[in-house]
């Protein structure tokens, strides 16, 4: 443990030291995982199936904020599906305006969080997300995943149903459109996903504020157990019983990813609880102080034992430093 | 000579504008009123905007039903209806606005004053030091 302790102090203190280097390469990965996937999920528009323009779109959204990897990504998408059918583009549009003015305009700061959702339901694990927002974020983060989670649906209607898009008869324009919006209101699967994440966001973010010991703890088992049976009895009612394996999967990896945030962020030594009561004027206080567990880093000390050199002075370099002649020194 | 405190608050003032202050700063120049009001003009625009996709897209999902929508009811009866639901929807939004823009105003007038606080510590410094700048020159 003390090791482990050890590390996270070393990760801290090279995050610190290099937090603007880190930051630039965590965007430039997240921009290439998110820019592959649009491009190997929906890459219908071949000039932008490319690799350079993933790298070239990467790079970009490394040195801006994670918002403008957003703005990229929409444009991306929405450029691959307007190579399919407009009618498919014109609705993404309509989903990308409404996300945007019913939530991101009141949080624009949980862009991340709407990313890394849509990145990991490509994975098949978003189930991560909901719990780990929930301890890390307030309430309002949570619509973000929901966003995220939308996002990803109405990719995989278009893809998996790509025939009613890509007919040519021009009557077919309003059975396409149609077809767009049947992604969202035939899909009882993304509803289902909808519930249970915001369902769990809610439980683990009022289990975590409790003043209960091992509060992380409890909120992160309760979550994940919570979304496991509302997944599970989902799937089964919707006769999706061949999603229960990744759904477990997704559950184990999320409580992992939880355990790690838990360490680094809410690491707390119950052993060593101190309970004070005090008063003032008007309140008596009852308070429980719950210390971090933290060790010192390491600090090597090199202690040079070897003695020093001795420093052998030639007779012409003592008798040019004395300003005299060579054979007076005899 | 360099007056060391006077260099740590100016630091940490000049890392407060290029972050959190980005944020908060804009908003600390209006009056809270028009603050909230102005947000809450931009949410109306919005959620107007809103409505109007929610309803293309409703109008468009149902087109091969919309002739038996308008047959079998009354038009004004259905007009009202409509407006009822867009009401509702602006007012649920025009909430959410003023709670959320309350909030950061809230939030951005607690983050400033630090600010402000360590902006005035500053000041007095270099007033302090330009009173002692004569002495010393004399010196």
């Amino acid at each position: 443990m003390t090791g482990l302790l050890e590390m996270r102090e070393k990760l801290r203190t090279f995050y610190g030291k290099y937090e603007l280097y880190v930051a630039v390469g965590l965007k430039f990965i997240l921009g290439l995982a998110v820019f592959s996937i649009i491009n190997s999920n929906i890459g219908y528009m071949e000039r932008l199936n490319q690799p350079a323009a993933v790298l070239l779109l990467s790079l970009l959204c490394a040195f801006f904020p994670v918002n403008a990897m957003i703005v990229l990504a929409c444009g991306l998408i929405l450029l691959h599906l307007s190579a399919v059918s407009l009618e498919a583009c014109a609705i993404g549009l309509c989903l990308f305006l409404l996300l945007l003015f019913m939530y991101g305009k009141f949080a624009p700061k949980n862009g991340c969080s709407t990313i890394l959702t849509a990145v990991l339901c490509f994975f098949q694990i978003p189930q991560v997300m909901p719990v780990a927002v929930g301890m890390l974020r307030g309430p309002s983060a949570y619509f973000s995943v929901l966003c995220g989670t939308v996002t990803y649906y109405y990719l995989r209607g278009v893809r998996d149903n790509l025939v009613n898009f890509t007919s040519t008869e021009e009557t077919e324009g309003l059975a396409k459109f149609t077809a767009a919006l049947k992604i969202f209101t035939g899909n009882k699967e993304m509803y289902l996903m909808l519930a249970a994440f915001l369902v769990t966001s809610l439980t683990v973010y009022l289990i975590r504020r409790q003043a209960i010991s091992h509060a992380w703890r409890v909120a992160m088992v309760v979550g994940n157990v919570l979304e496991l049976i509302i997944l599970l009895l989902g799937y089964i009612l919707l006769d999706l019983t061949d999603k229960i394996l990744w759904t477990s999967v997704g559950i184990l990896i999320s409580m992992g990813v939880c355990l790690v945030l838990e360490f680094f962020l809410y690491n707390l030594d119950y052993s060593r609880v101190e309970r004070v009561q005090f008063e003032d004027d008007e309140y008596y206080y009852f308070v429980k102080a719950v210390p971090k567990v933290f060790v010192a880093k390491k600090e090597k000390k090199v202690k040079r034992i070897t003695p020093k050199k001795r420093t052998t002075v030639g007779r012409r370099e003592l008798a040019e430093e004395l300003d005299i002649d060579q054979d007076w020194l005899d | 000579m360099l007056n060391e405190e006077r260099i740590r608050l100016m630091t940490k003032m000049a890392s407060y504008e290029a972050g959190e202050g980005k944020e908060y700063m804009p908003i600390r120049q209006f009056y809270r009123k028009d603050y909230v009001s102005y947000e809450m003009i931009k949410t109306f625009i919005t959620s107007t905007i809103s409505f109007g996709i929610l309803f293309l897209c409703w109008i468009v999902y149902k087109m091969d039903e919309i002739t038996d929508i308008f047959k079998g009811r009354d038009l004004p009866e259905l007009g009202v209806s409509i407006l009822i639901k867009y009401a509702v929807f602006v007012c649920a939004y025009q909430v959410i606005a003023y709670a959320v823009y309350t909030r950061r105003y809230k939030k951005a007038t607690a983050s400033i004053r630090k600010y402000y606080t360590a902006l005035k510590k500053v000041e007095k410094l270099q007033e302090k030091e330009e009173r002692l700048q004569p002495l010393e020159e004399w010196k």
